[in-house]
């Protein structure tokens, strides 16, 4: 029975650590320009795809080895992902940037629909398969059995989350970028460029999406239709996690990670997801403001 | 200015005939294709007003559209009702379901209304999925009877069309009803500069409610007609994709006109037909269309048409009649009275125990250093902040917890430090718009055209606001208070930027005022401006009055001296 209870709190965790990198990006793009980007979803599912793509089609191909380990992909899913965010910037926000945020949300809308049907038009709605982050297989200790490629979802996942940290925290661009996020005119005039900060917090932020489809490629598949409820977790995360918190974030996507898997095999999904949003609009009925205090204050 | 208003009813009205008229000749497969049109118009002229007009991203419309197929297909499959009880069962349900929502969402900031409908939507559709012993589950309900209208089968096609399009012309005409000016006006001030418009009376949670509860009936209204016309109901209906669609709709034709709901409508449902090579891959077509729009055009189809076509007439201004003073009496009375009023913001204590009076027939300056509470007390008494302690009586009952807008009916008005400006608005609306304590249109026609007489803008009642230059929009800044009748006037700022031509004018109208019995306070910093003409000085300082009484009294007193000019004699 613990040994049940304990594989469940790791899958839940691996779960959670991939909606904590969603929901990172996610957060970046709110804190840099003050907009919810929609489309955050569908970059996970374009991830999973890129995953699939190089996996099966470019390193089998050329290398004639069996199967590209996950692993081994993840940068190039890193750097191709932050070049589409690149682009991503550059189309559906640099020509709205001096319009109000609720433009921007429905270009992002129009983003999703595009890159997800897009991909439906190449690849079709069925469901594909991503590789394992190792190899598939099961590590013993004692009497307790767990998956290596849980095991090796966590640990990617925090390394990328505490790159993240530290970029944002450590380092002279982490700097530049927040400043940029709090007030873009006034870092302006103390000579950051604030356009290219917040195309980097794009690429940044779609890079963690893409990385996060890697991780999910193996045990949930991609599919397509996908991207939809990915946005929502990473989006109440943000709400439970106190708006333009990264650090709220992050601790709310592992908790909702963690009580998707648990209500999941104890009752049903069904009952997981509607409790969430039940959850949720309970939050936003009694504390607006997310469980955590909201970090951007309304500048009056 | 009802003509405008009629021009306007009428150029949709033939928007809507053209189609509908060409599509009576179209085949039975055309017919059904512009039938669908019509319930996806109707669906997104309700999804215009809470977005396009009130500007709230609201993503529940495809959920009232799916609740209105549901509960409409229910009803119809198992009581052998007519489709116009049904509907009405429908309308009602999902009119209630908006009802119970509205109360938690309706007060979020857009981000968390965004989510809040969206996961509403969310758990209606797993609501759909799962409940399989009423819903059908994922297979959904078939066998939904045929359109009836008293008894009458509708079997063909065009019968279908006509009858799908005469409910689009009522509910064009309903929305028209819900925004007769001078509503369309204040709808729009309210999308643009919610602060402005609650300090000019406007209640912004009863036109959110209105606006989400019509959003609600005309989505199931569409949703209704869209399951009896094709004669299932199933998940599909409550998908994001139909709330997408609908969006597109209304952006790309034009999120802030009728008409635009109506383009969009006819344009995205033909979209799949012209486009054929795109299989049922449309929505990348829908995707790429709202993009460009929203980049290219942000206000859609009918926002060019309008721009290039439709010119706006200017006003003659009506020379009338100057009302006589009413009976003067020139004992000065006591309108406002603060006691005891404190705030914090954080750590830092912007008032601090303050009492104050206003009296008619007095103008009053408001002076002190930056931060010493100025705006903050302002924006107190307007009811845009609240005080942590401290009552604030008004014609002798108590208002400190009274919202700004009933503040705005019960006599207070302001103006803002920086001109803050509805785009979509002309001088004369934004003025009219205004107008809330006279409830006869043309009362305050005749308002508006006094207001605007004895103004600097008389040759630029037709200019659009946002093209104003700084000093004219201070000039409409107090227009627009004095639409609202106010016995207490709160200027904040109003001569900053201003030449010393118009200082005059303005110092002129505000003596002029005050002689009316308006009390008139003034916050500024010119004291060239300011000294001439107040009749008592407030300095304050670090959220407390330092010195109180007439300009000479208080250019006396040491202490507000130091403080303003510092140690340095003027």
């Amino acid at each position: 029975m613990l040994d049940i209870s304990l594989q469940l709190i790791v899958n839940g965790i691996s779960l959670g650590c991939a909606y904590a990198l969603i929901t990172l990006g996610f957060v970046l793009v709110i804190n840099a320009i003050g907009a919810v980007n929609f489309a955050q979803g569908d970059f996970v599912m374009a991830g999973g795809f890129l995953t699939v793509i190089l996996a099966e089609y470019v390193i089998a191909d050329n290398f004639n080895a069996i199967r590209a380990s996950g692993l081994i992909i993840l940068p190039l899913v890193l750097i191709g992902m932050a070049f589409f965010g690149l682009l991503f910037s550059m189309i559906a926000y640099k020509p709205l940037k001096n319009r109000p945020p609720v433009t921007v949300f429905i270009s992002t809308i129009a983003m999703g629909l595009i890159i997800q049907h897009s991909i439906n038009a190449g690849f079709g709605p069925e469901p594909q398969i991503g590789p394992a982050l190792i190899s598939s297989g099961t590590i013993t200790i004692g009497t307790l059995t767990i998956s290596k490629q849980q095991i090796s979802i966590i640990l990617s996942a925090s390394f990328l989350i505490l790159c993240v940290g530290f970029l944002m925290n450590k380092t002279q661009l982490g700097r530049k970028l927040r400043a940029a996020s709090q007030d873009s005119e006034m870092a302006e005039t103390i000579g950051i460029n604030g356009p290219q900060c917040i195309s980097i917090t794009f690429s940044v932020a779609i890079a963690l999406a893409g990385a996060a489809g890697l991780l999910l490629s193996n045990q949930f598949f991609v599919t397509t239709s996908d991207g939809g409820l990915y946005m929502l977790k990473a989006y109440i995360a943000v709400t439970l996690g106190g708006w333009g918190r990264l650090d709220g974030a992050v601790i709310a996507a592992l908790a909702i990670g963690l009580f998707e898997v648990i209500m999941a095999t104890l009752v049903s999904y069904v009952v997981a997801e509607a409790l969430l949003f039940a959850a949720l609009l309970l939050v936003l009925l009694f504390r607006p403001s997310g469980l955590f205090a909201e970090a951007i204050q309304r500048r009056t | 200015m009802s003509s405008l208003y009629s021009r306007d009813f009428i150029v949709t009205l033939i928007i809507v005939l053209i189609p509908l008229c060409l599509a009576l000749n179209a085949d039975s497969y055309g017919q059904r294709i512009m039938t669908l049109s019509g319930i996806y118009a109707i669906a997104a002229m309700g999804y215009h007003l809470i977005f396009g007009r009130l500007g709230a991203l609201s993503l529940a419309q495809g959920c009232f559209f799916g609740l209105g197929a549901y509960s409409a297909g229910l009803i119809g499959v198992h009581f052998e009702l007519s489709f116009l009880t049904c509907l009405l069962f429908a309308v009602i349900f999902t009119a209630l379901v908006a009802l119970i929502i509205a109360l938690p969402v309706l007060r979020l900031e857009s981000h968390y209304f965004a989510l809040a409908t969206l996961g509403i939507a969310q758990v209606a559709l797993l609501i759909a999925i799962n409940w399989t012993e009423v819903t059908g589950g994922a297979n959904g309900t078939y066998g939904i009877p045929q359109l009836d209208l008293f008894g009458m089968e509708l079997s063909s096609s065009n019968h279908v069309l006509i009858f799908v399009w005469f409910i689009l012309v009522i509910i064009v005409s309903l929305t028209f009803w819900i925004m007769r000016t001078p509503f369309n006006y204040q709808v729009t001030l309210l999308k643009d500069t919610p602060e402005v418009a609650a300090s000019s009376g406007i209640d912004i949670g009863r036109w959110r409610l209105t606006f989400f509860i019509m959003s609600a009936i005309f989505g199931a209204t569409a949703g209704a007609l869209q399951a009896y016309t094709i004669g299932v109901v199933s998940p599909a209906t409550l998908e994001f994709q139909v709330m997408v669609s609908i969006l597109a709709m209304t952006v790309i034709g034009g999120k802030n006109h009728p008409a635009g709901a109506v383009i969009g409508a006819i344009l995205l449902t033909h979209l799949p037909e012209w486009f054929r090579f795109l299989e049922t891959h449309y929505l990348i077509a829908y995707g790429v269309a709202l993009l460009c729009t929203i980049i290219i055009t942000p206000s859609g189809i009918f926002g060019l048409f309008e721009k290039f076509i439709i010119k706006n007439p200017a006003y003659d201004l009506k020379i009338l009649p100057s009302k006589e003073n009413k009976s003067v009496s020139d004992a000065s009375s006591t309108l406002l009275e603060i006691q005891g009023l404190s705030k914090t913001y954080g750590g830092i204590k912007a008032l601090k125990n303050l009492n104050m009076t206003l009296q008619s027939y007095q103008i009053v300056g408001l002076v002190g250093p930056n931060g010493s509470g100025k705006s903050t007390l302002i924006n107190i008494i307007s009811g845009l902040q609240r005080q942590d302690e401290g009552t604030i009586k008004l014609d002798g009952s108590f208002i400190e917890n009274t919202p700004s807008y009933k503040r705005s009916n019960r006599g207070i008005a302001r103006t803002y430090q920086t001109s803050l400006r509805s785009s979509g608005l002309d001088v004369y609306q934004a003025i009219l718009a205004c107008s809330t304590n006279q409830h006869n249109l043309k009362h305050r026609d005749n308002q508006t055209h006094a207001i605007l007489t004895n103004s600097r803008l008389t040759s630029k009642t037709g200019s659009m606001v946002g093209d104003l230059s700084a000093a004219d929009a201070r000039e409409l800044d107090l227009c627009m208070a004095l639409a609202t009748e106010p016995k207490i006037l709160l200027l904040d700022e109003p001569a900053a930027g201003l030449s010393s031509a118009e200082q005059q004018f303005l110092s002129t109208k505000i003596r002029q005022l005050a002689q009316s019995g308006i009390s008139i306070l003034i916050v500024d910093h010119s004291m060239d401006f300011l000294l001439p003409v107040v009749d008592r000085l407030i300095c304050l300082d670090q959220g407390s009055v330092v010195a109180e009484g007439t300009p000479a009294e208080v250019l006396a007193d040491p202490k507000a001296l130091k403080l303003y000019f510092g140690n340095s004699r003027v």
